[in-house]
């Protein structure tokens, strides 16, 4: 455990400074490096102001922004593989991304008439996850009786639903149909200091949350019934850490679209490294995911450039042969 | 003391009767166990006793508190449960499993106090499990791991315990053992036992008192050698039975037509 972290602490180290130092325009590291260190008043930035510009301006947010959003997706998956005792259960369990596509579409193919990606279709998005994930639950959650299964089941009619909605709006808007697409594959490429401060207050609180459950999804592991023999106050804990996870995940999705991938995989490369206590694979995920998803998205900025691939094909790209490699080292995942 | 006060205690499903009009008083420091035909509503009952059921009308106290009003915490100090398929989650060790049962004491935001792990220490001794301690609670057989859940049920350090078919599947040595151990808890520390059970023999040989119940209603209610030599239990169960004087104990024998 403490050899992971600390070797999560320095990947995520790493992450940062390939995330400002990385691009397209050459600077050396250690003038980023100096330039960091003057914005805290050590020294004097060596960067140009073009240069400095770049790396504080266009680079910075973005990593920050793949910082929060990597943490943030795989810390919800790890929950919600946790309270739904279900391997396959990823932060788009609940309809988060489906209802978030919609929102995304309309405010794409309606609000900007067809030509660009308005503004506000973060808020758009953001509105429609959350009111996937209150229909679902509605549906799903609300019989004290009914268990986590139900809300699964009801999770997948509504994201079959809202997809179904969604692909009916794009379709009817062919020549918006590239700019939807981009977006519902993710991207961090319109990362700024603003969508940074709209999406930091959400993640940051609703990590917090998900990682305090830890003990209480140690226990749940036992089921439902256990968990309330000995003393778990289990649907108030359900629907407190799926309230952080959808939230998060929401203001996530709203900024970045759909990263697919990191939420399922990074909590799996977890557990396969630190074992099955969620005390454990919570907090590791938040720094493995935060720099899993950094690098991916240099990855992403870098190897077509100056056009880039989606984020999501780089996660599950590099994603999915480390998962296999891990995998077939390692017993069977367990929950 | 903490007794098990049952009064009028029904339990419905839609509008399936599954336990009805139940009234029992068990004395603290007893065993009292429940047998009856599949489907007599055993499970329901024990289920209902350890809070994990609303009872439809009537209650279930303990200690003259009844459990419905109990905190989940509360009720966890109160009373602990062994249900008949424990989840048996996988890549837990022995010594977190059994810790579980202190849950109730330290909360789910801070980690086991000294006293804590103290306690869930002497447990492990008691029940013999210190050398399973680091073992992946999926490795254990069948006899270990139902040793280990009774653990995690005496690490919740209640005055009851509420058993499920403790002793399904587990060979004849370990059956009488983990029975045993009960028995000495009930002795020695003056634990309350209310136990499901399908043997009849062992049924009779281990508790103080047996309720035989049938269609979620008390038949027969009384000392374990009269209940066991009954007539009505046979009927109930719908088969010839005999008992057997061996050595003093009762054994019940199925004889066929």
């Amino acid at each position: 455990m403490g050899v992971v972290a600390g070797l999560c602490v320095v990947g995520l180290g790493v992450a940062v400074v390939v995330g400002l130092v990385v691009g397209p325009t050459s600077i050396g590291t250690w003038r980023v490096v100096g330039s960091a260190f003057a914005h805290v008043g050590l020294g004097h930035s060596t960067l140009t102001s073009l240069q400095s510009t770049i790396v504080w301006q266009l680079r910075a947010p973005r990593m920050v922004l793949g910082l929060l959003a990597g943490a943030m997706l795989a810390v919800a998956g790890g929950t919600y593989q946790g309270v739904f005792r279900n391997p396959l259960a990823d932060p788009y369990l609940l309809g988060v991304a489906a209802g978030a596509g919609l929102g995304a579409t309309f405010a794409i193919v309606n609000v900007g008439n067809g030509v660009g990606t308005p503004s506000w279709t973060p808020l758009l998005a953001f509105v429609g996850a959350m009111a996937a994930v209150i229909v679902t639950w509605l549906i799903g959650g609300r019989s004290s009786r009914s268990g986590a299964a139900t809300l699964i089941l009801a999770g997948v009619a509504v994201s079959s639903l809202l997809t179904s909605a969604q692909t009916f709006l794009q379709q009817q808007s062919t020549g918006s149909i590239a700019r939807v697409y981009i977006w519902l594959l993710g991207s961090l490429a319109s990362a700024s200091w603003h969508s940074v401060w709209m999406v930091l207050p959400y993640v940051a609180v609703c990590v917090v949350v998900c990682v305090a459950a830890g003990r209480a999804l140690d226990v749940m592991s036992v089921g439902e019934e256990e968990s309330r023999s000995l003393g778990v106050p289990v649907r108030q804990v359900r629907i407190a850490v799926i309230a952080a996870s959808s939230l998060g995940t929401a203001a996530v999705v709203s900024a970045v679209g759909l990263i697919g991938f990191v939420g399922i995989i990074v909590p799996h490369i977890v557990r396969l490294l630190v074992g099955t206590s969620y005390r454990r694979i919570l907090p590791i995920s938040v720094l493995f995911g935060a720099a899993f998803l950094v690098l991916a998205d240099t990855i992403a900025r870098t190897v077509l450039a100056p056009s880039e691939l989606p984020l999501g094909v780089v996660t599950a790209l590099v994603g999915a042969p480390v998962f296999v490699l891990i995998l077939s080292l390692r017993r069977p995942v367990a929950v | 003391m903490s007794g098990v006060e049952l009064v009028a205690l029904s339990v419905h499903v839609g509008k399936k009767a599954l336990v009805s009009d139940v009234s029992l008083v068990i004395e603290a420091g007893t065993w009292c166990t429940v047998v009856g035909p599949n489907g007599a509503g055993k499970t329901t009952l024990v289920e209902t006793i350890a809070g994990l059921r609303r009872p439809s009308s009537g209650s279930v106290s303990i200690g003259d508190v009844s459990v419905a009003d109990m905190s989940d915490r509360e009720r966890a100090r109160t009373v602990a449960l062994v249900p008949q398929h424990p989840v048996v989650p996988d890549g837990m060790t022995v010594y977190d499993y059994v810790a579980l049962g202190r849950i109730a004491y330290h909360g789910l935001f801070r980690p086991p106090s000294v006293a804590d792990r103290r306690i869930v220490e002497s447990v492990l001794e008691r029940l013999t499990l210190g050398e399973f301690r680091d073992r992946d609670v999926a490795t254990l057989s069948g006899g270990e791991r139902q040793r280990m859940v009774l653990g995690r049920a005496f690490a919740q350090s209640t005055m009851v315990i509420v058993l499920d078919e403790p002793i399904t599947g587990l060979d004849l040595r370990h059956q009488m053992e983990l029975l045993e151990l009960l028995k000495s808890e009930v002795a020695d520390c003056g634990l309350t036992v209310v136990a499901t059970l399908h043997d009849l023999t062992l049924a009779g040989q281990f508790a103080d008192r047996l309720v035989l119940l049938d269609r979620g209603e008390v038949v027969l209610d009384g000392p374990a050698g009269v209940v066991v030599r009954s007539g009505e239990l046979a009927s109930r169960y719908g088969m010839n039975l005999r008992v057997v004087d061996v050595d003093g104990a009762d054994v019940v024998v199925p004889v066929r037509h």
